[in-house]
């Protein structure tokens, strides 16, 4: 809290000082996206895991099934095999014959898979890379500043996450297996080991997540001291480029929710570990069977805002970008991101429309969520805008955008359905919702990281990412994606329940056999479209063509910086002279204007 | 750091609030939704249970009395730490000194009550694991406990500081982000007693 | 798509289903205007040589134009789904003077039906119970108690439009009526364990006479 030693290191810094423990938001940020990139192929795997399951009830997997055949007539050692032995003394239960028994999935282990999978990709990948990676790279370089406002708890929130990961995977390996209530943790069924026969994995589940809460919650300080107080001159709130908007008011949010998990969580972890009541109605003088989930899901719908508001900042970038047009409608953009955040807080009921909530409730939450389609709509019309009568760049990043608005357009849409408190009935914790949630998530936010990445790439590493496998990566996501992810709202309007292991125990259930193939193929090349985009990431930051400094005639204040950007960013902070999106101004020769260029006519309006 | 960040910023560009200032305030709003998760707890354990405390606690008083009292010296090192802050802003050192030091007693003291009144309480029968009674009793006063804990230790460093002749008058964003932080732990503490200890 | 639905088997089905379509007709409506002006924008304003996009900021008449359609919308919408919700969930409008009453309890992994026998009240002797077999008439009113004795569970039929969870300690009042005689199934539709998939149960719904007959040989008078 007390101001800390940080002033411009113009010494050469220790390998370690540079890249590990670094104080520079660029490398934290740069840290953060490695990171989140290591846990989506994580989270990636288990999914690939459980789609396996789905699509061949009960049947081995291909190699870990085979190997493991081997394993049980005593032949092949693989290193894999080793390892585990290593992990593992021979006499105990051996890990892959406890979850994968000849190489066929458990249900207790398919619901650690799903549990795990949600978990991580929501914690430790969309939120690592949007706010920690996206947000620690372009906060200071777009709004004009050097550094963050306290480089070391910035280190420190990086760093937290890591011990967060690390508790996370510990998790797999102890006895009784890792958390598998569900990401959602519902108690009473988290609450006592006794229901699910998880014994310390839901405790460092809860432990884990607590401690991403500090990392989040020193994170969004951060943010928003910094951008309240250390934005370059002239850089007024309603000259902020849209992604700084979201990015800040996903820092609030994240301040605001992210305490509510943690007295969940420690509630959770004191019925778990202390012998409180507070979440099992069966006991004496026990909790209340409902209180978990309204303390979860008061923290969850705003989380989910925080999973897709950053991707709506991104992709308002790139479209004004590459439409060479300013943003239609920024101030409406501004206030429709606000009023989501908004009604975030007030929504939170729509997830226990069928839990036993009093029916009224029910009718005061379905009108409440049924208005984020107002200020949805107006943002999906806005994209429009910008795209109307532009000079539309069909470059990959622009792709990305449009296929976030397009996906955002699909999973908006499908939400209604939910809100409806009648429809939801029906569709409530089916196949429905997993669509709805990728298209938004996936669909939405990770179409954003992808293009994100792809446009700052050459700011982050002075390279261009290769762009023939930029547009194989975009071209076979896209279209995976869509047959993974669509087939599955029909599953859900054939009753198709989430969660389970074996869709070939219900008679009414028999239809979905091939479709659950088709789903699981298309999964399964989504999964490997991925390995393309970390190969030419990783490539590229060595062999990619040389990027100039602004290669995308881009306005906002980051493509000021030289590349690559030095510690502190600017030789001189740059004078802001107008709003972010001074694209094709009629009478201008070029069709962009930077925000830091100097008025070279009388002043005009600035934003 | 402002300064030594952005040299070029202007005077009449600084931010009416210092980074470390704004951070606290900041850092407050995080702590107030935790708390209100906690609260929002006990309330509906509160308005779900027709009779309270439930009729298996039934015997045991919570200490109303000397709690209040505690509270009054919470509140009164409220007032002391605000004399420090009033004191630092005059550069009188000593006085910084002497308020910080009584400031950050009174907190212990208020510990220290509370301490034993939960000795007392679980030897009358009143643990964690007593229903949720019990339970969001300890939790909710143990985490405003935990907060004071916290505030007693920043209270000290920040003594050891004023020792070491680390604040002026012109010089006290220390002094400052303190007296912000016990202010909010004080200020929350009678909230909790009238919903715990008297409703 | 919506020929996916299963088979609608009770009265306030056809209610849910309606309003499944209205929804399903007008999103498709807008999705196919959002994407295709979209897709024309693609085209129509691609970058060609020499040509420079229009500067155009926004249009405070198209904000208000569409954010008041939006609103109306979203409230007609929530305004025809209030008394379908009601009538469904609401304790206070269900039909009274229910033909069957049974008491559904869920418990890791089955859902034990529990009938109160010819004196209408649970916990004496005459009480029926019975595992993943719920038996009830045709044509009638159903009540049930749903109530769980371990973790949340949620009890769903497909065919009757019907989800709600079970939750331990407390008792939730779910009704139903069903048209068509057959037997369908009762998945648990919340993850409640490592048992949660193939928790079922079998709805029986019988013609009248069927019932009468399986009332008689369970309680022979």
């Amino acid at each position: 809290m007390h101001d800390t030693e940080h002033a411009s290191h113009d010494h050469e810094e220790s390998f370690i000082r540079k890249y590990i423990f670094s104080l520079d938001h660029k490398t934290i940020g740069k840290q953060f996206l490695i990171y989140g990139l290591i846990m989506f192929f994580v989270g990636g795997g288990l999914a690939l895991l459980f789609r396996w399951q789905l699509a061949y009830p009960d049947e081995p997997l291909p190699i870990i099934g085979a190997s493991q055949q081997y394993l049980d007539e005593g032949e092949v050692v693989t290193g894999a095999d080793r390892m585990w032995e290593r992990i593992y003394d021979s006499d105990k239960e051996e890990w892959l014959e406890t979850n994968m028994p000849s190489g066929v999935i458990t249900p207790q282990f398919y619901n650690m898979l799903f549990t795990m999978h949600a978990t991580i990709m929501v914690f430790f990948v969309v939120v690592p890379i949007l706010v920690g990676a996206f947000g620690n790279f372009l906060i200071p370089l777009m709004i004009g500043t050097r550094d963050m406002a306290f480089p070391i708890l910035n280190m420190l929130s990086f760093w937290l996450a890591v011990l967060a990961a690390i508790v996370m995977a510990v998790g797999f390996f102890v006895p009784g297996g890792h958390a598998a209530a569900g990401w959602t943790g519902y108690a009473p069924l988290s609450a006592d080991p006794q229901w699910t026969g998880v014994e310390w994995g839901q405790n460092l589940w809860a432990i884990s997540l607590l401690i991403q809460g500090f990392s989040s919650l020193v994170g969004s300080i951060n943010y928003i001291t910094t951008i309240i107080n250390m934005r370059a001159p002239g850089m007024t709130l309603f000259r902020m480029p849209l992604v700084i908007w979201s990015l800040f008011i996903v820092a609030i949010l994240l301040l605001l929710a992210f305490p509510v998990l943690s007295s969940a969580l420690a509630l959770l972890i004191f019925d778990r570990l202390a012998g409180t009541t507070f979440f099992s109605a069966t006991a004496e003088g026990g909790g209340d069977p409902l209180l978990w989930q309204h303390l979860f899901w008061f923290f969850g719908h705003p989380e989910v805002y925080i999973l897709i508001l950053p991707g709506m900042g991104i992709a308002s970038e790139l479209i004004a970008v590459f439409s060479r047009k300013p943003v239609f409608g920024y101030r409406s953009m501004v206030w429709a991101m606000i009023a989501i955040a908004f009604l975030g807080w007030i929504v939170w009921g729509h997830h226990m429309f069928q839990s036993g909530m009093r029916p009224g409730l029910g009718s005061i939450f379905m009108t409440t969520t049924m208005l984020i389609a107002v200020p949805s709509a107006i943002k999906t019309f806005n994209w429009l805008g910008t795209m109307f009568r532009g000079s539309i760049r069909f470059t990959t990043p622009m792709l990305h955008g449009i296929a976030f608005v397009s996906m955002f357009v699909i999973g908006g849409l499908s939400g209604i359905y939910m809100a409806n408190t009648p429809v939801d009935i029906f569709i409530h914790d089916t196949y429905y919702i997993v669509a709805h949630i990728h298209y938004v998530v996936f669909g939405g936010s990770l179409f954003a990281i992808f293009g994100g990445i792809i446009f700052w790439f050459p700011k982050m590493y002075g390279r261009y990412m290769n762009d023939a496998l930029s547009k194989i990566h975009f071209w076979l996501t896209f279209i995976a994606f869509n047959c993974t992810f669509f087939p599955m709202h029909i599953l859900g309007v054939g009753g198709h329940m989430r969660r389970i292991s074996n869709p070939q125990q219900y008679e009414f259930l028999q239809g979905f056999e091939g479709m659950n193939i088709f789903i699981t193929m298309s999964a399964f090349t989504l999964g490997f479209a991925q390995l393309i985009l970390v190969f030419n990431f990783f490539w590229s930051m060595y062999k990619g063509k040389v990027a100039e400094q602004n290669p995308w005639h881009v306005n906002t204040l980051e493509w000021e910086a030289p590349t690559p950007v030095p510690h502190g960013n600017f030789g001189q902070i740059p004078t802001v002279h107008r709003g972010p999106y001074e694209y094709s101004v009629p009478g201008e020769e070029s069709d962009w204007i930077p925000q830091a260029q100097p008025e070279h006519a009388p002043a005009t309006s600035g934003d | 750091m402002m300064a030594q960040n952005n040299v070029e910023m202007r005077e009449s560009d600084r931010p009416p609030l210092s980074n470390a200032r704004l951070g606290v305030l900041v850092l407050l709003g995080a702590e107030t939704m935790l708390f209100s998760g906690l609260i929002g707890t006990f309330l509906v354990f509160r308005v779900g249970n027709v009779t309270w405390p439930p009729p298996s606690h039934i015997g045991i008083e919570l200490p109303r009395v000397v709690t209040g009292i505690n509270t009054a010296l919470l509140l009164l090192s409220g007032y002391t730490m605000f004399q420090a802050w009033r004191a630092i802003q005059k550069d009188s050192v000593k006085q910084l000194r002497n308020w910080l030091l009584i400031t950050g007693m009174l907190g212990l003291l208020f510990l220290g009550v509370q301490g034993s009144e939960w000795v007392q309480l679980i030897r009358n029968g009143l643990t964690l694991q007593s229903g949720v009674y019990g339970g969001i009793f300890y939790v909710l006063i143990g985490c405003h406990a935990v907060h004071v804990l916290s505030a007693v230790i920043w209270v000290f460093i920040v003594f050891g500081m004023a020792m070491a002749g680390r604040f002026s008058a012109s010089r006290y964003t220390g002094v400052d982000t303190c007296t912000i932080y016990w202010i909010f732990v004080v200020a929350l503490w009678p909230i909790l007693y009238v919903l715990v200890y008297l409703l | 798509m919506l020929q996916w639905l299963p088979e609608n088997v009770s009265t306030f089905g056809q209610g849910v289903d309606n309003l499944f379509y209205a929804i399903y007709y007008l999103t498709l409506v807008v999705f196919i205007l959002v994407m295709g002006t979209l897709i024309v924008f693609l085209i129509k304003y691609r970058h060609q040589e020499g040509k420079k996009a229009d500067y155009i900021e926004g249009s405070t008449t198209l904000e208000i134009a569409w954010t008041a359609a939006t609103t109306v919308i979203v409230f007609v919408l929530a305004m025809f789904s209030y008394p379908q919700w009601n009538n469904i969930k609401s304790p206070t409008q269900f039909p009274e003077n229910p033909d069957v009453v049974v008491q559904v309890s869920g418990k890791q992994f089955n859902w034990d039906m529990t009938y109160p026998g010819p004196d209408n009240e649970f916990g004496t002797d005459d009480d029926l119970e019975l595992e993943n077999e719920l038996h009830v008439p045709v044509n009638a009113v159903v009540h049930i108690r749903l109530t769980s004795i371990d973790v949340i569970h949620s009890f769903f039929v497909p065919q009757l439009r019907l989800k709600q969870d079970a939750l331990p300690n407390r008792f939730i009042n779910v009704w139903f009526e069903a048209t068509k005689a057959g037997r369908y199934e009762i998945p648990c539709a919340e993850l409640c364990g490592f048992g949660h998939s193939g928790m079922l149960g079998y709805l029986n719904v019988h013609t009248q006479a069927d019932y009468d007959a399986w009332v008689q040989e369970r309680w022979p008078q």
